[in-house]
């Protein structure tokens, strides 16, 4: 059992990514906006964050995760990045050369998320953490 | 025709350049010169120019359908008027000394602008001929010759050297000036017929990515009714009682196919309407209209606590187009005004008569739009910065509609807003439009 908190600005994959992972027992916060969510990682202290690319803008999502590592209380708390450029821009951000100023985040995940993937994806960066 | 409207106006400069150069002539270089005879040809001139005018407004009041022919004749006719006209100046006044015997050269400019190259060729000698004519007349001494030198003994109207000297140089001149000008102008007729060409091909190729869109969007609208058909009876129980959370992730999953159903329906609609060549129209009730869609935003204007008032000028009522497409486009501009403004704010409409059109006026006192996104308001899957951010769903495609509907009955749509106080959209709309299948 985790802490995890999702930064995504669609409701209702919020919402079924919360059912999924509450199936297994995990504590879920959610934030709507890019602000709220570095608010929520202050406050709350996740274990993990989720967090989707696009919001308010095409690129909050990355904004977010480096201004997540640059803080005292998340800078060890593992990012799953969450993305559904894939078709439209043909970047596989999994198999990109992983640069860690630029991006950095831990995983990603293409949308539409299979709740089997998305949970074996958390249990992986929960371990490792 | 423009070039055509363009002659007849320069020749008014012509008419009183002629009076104004013989003032000059006459009071300060004080030659000796029948005025009275060079005025004459200026008005005569003018009046023919009145006739000319006269003419081609007539055609372009009753668009007949031979405005072209009747262009390229009058042109003709036009030139060789001129022509003649300049002869009798210059015979009047020093015939082949005159130093502005040169000006025949515009007359050649603007015939291989207007005429075909052949026409202009047959001009240049039209014009060769008069001059030759008034040249041997006067040095037979068949026509009187008045001279325009200092000195009566500095005429040069005997020499008969200097004479073919001038004619040589006329002819070469007016010759040349028709091959250069024609060149060039066909050079810039040969362009023109391109980017026609190019344009043609462009709106060809919109087309066929309409038809794709069209396809498309089709294909995709029968996936989602499929879906939404496959989650109906499961939210209405049909197969049994559901527990809460999966109603609840049916019921998302059911709304949102509904939003992007609503989207395809729309980008469909657009689509559609681009490809068709006219829509159906027919006499209707504007007042009807507007209380139906009027009636569309009542509940959510409600909900928001939103004030809500519409308004029609008396004597405005009766309207010819399509009236369903009228009414989703005022609908979609209150629908709009409705979803932008905070609760307990205002949205009025009111139609009132400009004469030859009516104007739909919706206002609120809601978020505005950016200064930035003005221009792009009316654009397809246009978004606004600040009503993205407000409301997550909307297709980008109502307004975009709406600007189609107003331009297919030759009327327009347009916004004035202010960021955080408001914005006022409007659709003009010509009381009786011009048949769309022309």
């Amino acid at each position: 059992m985790a802490k995890i908190l999702i930064i995504d600005d669609d409701p209702d994959i919020v919402e079924s990514m919360r059912i999924i992972l509450e199936s297994c027992r995990h504590e879920v916060k959610t934030a709507a906006s890019g602000e709220e969510g570095l608010k929520a990682a202050a406050s709350g202290k996740p274990d993990l964050i989720i967090l989707d690319v696009m919001m308010e803008t095409m690129s909050k999502g990355f904004e977010v995760a480096r201004a997540l590592k640059g803080t005292k209380d998340a800078k060890d708390t593992p990012i799953l990045l969450l993305t559904a450029i894939k078709e439209s821009t043909g970047l596989d951000f999994e198999n990109e050369a992983g640069d860690k100023d630029w991006l950095p985040v831990d995983a990603y995940l293409e949308k539409p998320l299979k709740p089997n993937e998305l949970l074996v994806k958390v249990e992986t960066l929960l371990k490792k953490k | 025709m423009e070039s055509l409207h363009w002659l007849i106006r320069l020749r008014w400069f012509a008419v009183a350049g002629i009076f104004l150069a013989a003032l000059f002539a006459d009071k300060a270089l004080r030659l000796a010169l029948p005025y009275w005879k060079i005025c004459g040809i200026a008005a005569a001139l003018g009046a023919v120019n009145l006739l000319f005018l006269l003419r081609f407004r007539r055609c372009l009041a009753t668009r007949e359908p031979c405005v072209e022919k009747l262009t390229n004749r009058l042109a003709n006719a036009q030139i060789p008027v001129d022509l003649v006209s300049l002869t009798a100046l210059l015979h009047f006044s020093g015939g082949i000394e005159n130093p502005f015997r040169y000006y025949f050269v515009f007359h050649m400019i603007i015939a291989s602008v207007l005429l075909s190259r052949r026409a202009s060729y047959l001009q240049a000698t039209f014009a060769l001929l008069l001059f030759l004519l008034m040249a041997g007349m006067e040095y037979t001494g068949r026509w009187a010759h008045y001279c325009v030198a200092s000195q009566p003994q500095l005429c040069l109207r005997g020499d008969l050297l200097h004479l073919a000297g001038v004619c040589a140089a006329f002819a070469s001149t007016l010759f040349i000036s028709v091959y250069m000008a024609s060149s060039i102008a066909a050079k810039l007729r040969q362009k023109e017929a391109g980017l026609r060409e190019a344009n043609l091909q462009l709106l060809e190729k919109d087309k066929i990515k309409s038809n794709y869109v069209l396809r498309v969007t089709h294909d995709i609208k029968e996936h989602l009714a499929a879906i939404q058909a496959c989650l109906d009876p499961v939210l209405a129980g049909v197969t049994g009682p559901v527990d809460p959370r999966q109603e609840s992730l049916i019921r998302r999953a059911y709304e949102r196919t509904g939003k992007l159903t609503a989207f395809a329906k729309a980008l469909l609609e657009i689509t559609r309407m681009k490809l068709s060549r006219g829509l159906e129209t027919a006499d209707f009730s504007l007042k009807k209209t507007a209380e139906n869609a009027v009636s569309y935003v009542e509940a959510s204007a409600k909900a928001k606590n939103i004030a809500l008032s519409w308004s029609i000028a008396p004597g405005v009522d009766l309207m010819h187009g399509s009236q369903i497409y009228i009414e989703e486009s005022i609908a979609n501009f209150l629908a709009n005004a409705v979803k932008y403004t905070p609760e307990g704010g205002k949205v009025s409409m009111d139609i009132t008569d400009e004469g030859a059109s009516v104007l739909v006026r919706v206002r609120d006192t809601g978020m505005g739009v950016p200064a930035e996104d003005m221009p792009h308001i009316f654009e397809e899957f246009f978004r606004a910065r600040n009503a993205k951010a407000a409301e997550r769903n909307g297709t980008g495609l109502g307004l975009s509609i709406a600007r189609e509907v107003a331009a297919r009955h030759k009327g327009r749509v347009w916004v004035e807003s202010q960021e955080g106080k408001g914005s006022t959209f409007y659709f003009s709309l010509p009381k009786s439009p011009p048949p769309e299948r022309a």
